[in-house]
């Protein structure tokens, strides 16, 4: 079986975006090339965003030509009905999607890093699958398995589909928490007279609480840009905000879909940065030991 | 121990996925009832005001989603499951739908607006006698350009001229640039002759090392933007960047002829609102609805009592209404049969060129 946190994905290069500090040290060639070299790369993936954002603010509504700052498409964009319906589809789906992903796929990585039961290695492997499988592939199985059972596509389709590919994500993220788990503490807090929900609520789940979080975080992002799969489920009323902006493209995109993607970077970026600063930093109060 | 805990932890898992599931099944359990529609149809094709006023006057609720492509349309309907009253597929596509059985025949003795239609475009190749789709936009595809900078042009040979090397557009899409090479050799663009076809192959060979790009997405964008001074596209989206810069962009329907396409509505063989389907077929084949939708999105419909009723602007504009002559020189793509696996083996070497 592979190592668990082989695949801990958080690790997109999100609040990292200065090359690392230098020390103190006689001027070497190797670390002034280095430098340069991650500005080029940072640069690389980030101007194209940068750019979107500042035409987001742009007068012209050609999308090529610079001619004045303006924030008309964020006024519009308040009263644009289409654009405001998919954006609420989105955060109901997102929403409902990182709530149930997060509670399913914490106790998927509970049971298999505490529990031995027949098919263990199966789940394990099973877990790994939506992570590895194309999103095209997933979201064929998933419109002919609807097919089968004569669900008919709607928002729950598309909440049902979310769910499948969010849910091992977050099992993933939190069995890595969970394999620098120290078994003793859990012990000590018996020791001491706690009960088994005394030992989780206070002992076990401030330790893994960071690894949850980062898993619900990375969970809403990723339904909340999915276009793929759900546009294989998608029905009746399902118009989600990447749906909108691929239809929108046939009779040209305004910079009205250039603020509301600046709006949606925003809040990703700032989930991102959070789920990442949460796997990082142990919890004061788990005080997490080796 | 454990056991409660995770019965606890389970309970809660379940009761939130059952909560949300009821509240997003509310829309799905009211579509059963029988005063809905729901319509799936491309991005800035149906005027909102036009569903609003059919719901005052008729009490059926209207919901409506978007789609990108022919495709996504066509594997949404191949699911069995969705759940779509009225759709607007492209010619081609309705021919495919057909074959597929996805969508149903039409009565026309419940459409008594069926008399509004232009005859011009029913009865077509892809669905004879117009069994199964009636006509709701059309255009043609023909050539955008910079006018300011290359003066008028009216044929397409100004696609193969060196002199435009780098500045050239094609869309992306096999049967349009055949149909260009065969329109300037003369030949229809239906032509399955193999040996007529291999020279058009050559001729789009050649062409390749001129073309910029092949683009069937933001085409008119690009031209807008200034990195070609010529785009092979569809006129709606041409139209639209032409009426920003007049001075600037001019979009023709060369002389040789060109492509006339036409998006077209029907009924879902799954559908289970189909009479509410025939109620908002027939409202906006009425001359002031049909108007309205015109005037709102600025694409020609095949509705003739309705030209009364659409603004000058959008009835006197070429691009969008080209005159009579224009569209005797058009043709509709039709099924080539086996000769599309000809022409795929040579437009795939035009492109890995």
């Amino acid at each position: 079986m592979s190592e668990p946190g082989r695949l801990d994905l958080p690790e997109r290069p999100v609040g990292r975006l200065a090359p690392a500090p230098a020390r103190a040290k006689p001027f070497s060639w190797e670390r002034a090339l280095l430098g340069w070299h991650s500005l080029v790369v940072y640069l690389f993936l980030y101007v194209p965003i940068l750019i979107l954002i500042l035409y987001s603010f742009n007068r012209s509504k050609q999308t090529a030509a610079w001619e004045g700052f303006t924030l008309e498409w964020y006024s519009r964009l308040l009263h644009n009905e289409l654009i405001l319906r998919a954006v609420k589809n989105s955060l109901v789906v997102a929403l409902t999607t990182t709530a149930v992903t997060t509670i399913v796929g914490t106790l998927v990585a509970l049971a298999l890093a505490r529990r031995n039961f027949g098919g263990k290695a199966a789940t394990q492997a099973a877990l790994y699958l939506p992570v590895i499988i194309p999103e095209i592939v997933v979201g064929a199985a998933l419109v002919t398995f609807f097919g089968a059972v004569q669900m008919r596509l709607s928002l729950v389709t598309v909440i049902v589909a979310h769910v499948v590919f969010c849910v091992s994500y977050v099992a993933i993220v939190v069995r890595a928490r969970l394999a620098g788990f120290d078994r003793s503490l859990e012990e000590a807090a018996a020791d001491l007279g706690a009960g088994p929900w005394d030992t989780f609520r206070r002992v076990t789940l401030p330790i893994i609480l960071p690894g949850i979080l980062a898993g619900a975080l990375l969970a809403f992002t990723l339904s909340i840009d999915d276009y793929v799969i759900t546009s294989f489920v998608a029905g009746v009323g399902a118009t989600t905000l990447p749906i909108q902006i691929y239809s929108m493209l046939k009779v040209g995109v305004t910079p009205e879909v250039n603020a509301v993607s600046t709006l949606l970077l925003l809040v990703t970026v700032a989930l991102i940065a959070l789920a990442q600063r949460m796997q990082q930093e142990p919890s004061a109060k788990g005080g997490k030991k080796k | 121990m454990r056991k409660i805990v995770a019965a606890a932890l389970a309970t809660l898992a379940l009761g939130a996925f059952t909560a949300c599931g009821k509240k997003a099944e509310e829309p799905k359990a009211a579509a059963a009832d029988a005063g809905s529609l729901n319509i799936y149809i491309w991005s800035a094709y149906l005027p909102q005001e036009v569903i609003d006023q059919f719901s005052a006057q008729t009490g059926i609720k209207v919901r409506f989603d978007l789609y990108d492509s022919n495709e996504a349309l066509l594997e949404k309907l191949q699911s069995g499951v969705a759940d779509y009253d009225l759709v607007v597929p492209s010619d081609y596509m309705v021919r495919i739908l057909i074959a597929e059985k996805l969508v149903q025949p039409l009565d026309h003795a419940k459409l008594p607006n069926f008399k509004n239609l232009d005859p011009r475009f029913l009865d077509k190749e892809f669905d004879p006698k117009n069994a199964y789709s009636l006509p709701y936009f059309w255009g043609t595809t023909g050539l955008g350009y910079n006018e300011e900078k290359l003066g008028p042009i009216d044929s397409w040979e100004s696609l193969f001229d060196p002199k435009h090397k780098g500045r050239i557009l094609m869309l992306d899409d096999m049967r349009e640039v055949f149909g260009v090479a065969l329109k300037t050799m003369g030949k229809s663009l239906n032509e399955t002759d193999p040996a007529v076809l291999k020279q058009a192959a050559e001729k789009l060979k050649k062409q390749k090392a001129l073309v910029a790009t092949y683009n069937s997405g933001d085409f008119a964008n690009i031209l807008a933007a200034g990195d070609v001074d010529l785009a092979h596209g569809y006129n709606g989206q041409i139209a639209e960047v032409v009426a920003k810069e007049p001075d600037k962009l001019a979009y023709v329907v060369p002389k040789e002829g060109a492509t006339l396409w036409m998006d077209n509505v029907c009924i879902p063989a799954k559908s289970r609102n189909v009479e509410n389907a025939y109620k908002f077929i027939d409202y906006i084949m009425e001359a002031k609805v049909n108007a309205q939708i015109v005037n709102g999105v600025s694409y020609a419909s095949a509705n003739v009592p309705a030209r009364e009723f659409i603004v000058p602007e959008i009835l006197g504009d070429p691009s969008i209404y080209p005159p009579d002559e224009v569209i005797a020189r058009c043709e509709f793509m039709e099924d080539v049969g086996d000769t599309t696996t000809l022409l795929d083996q040579f437009w795939t070497e035009i492109k890995a060129q």
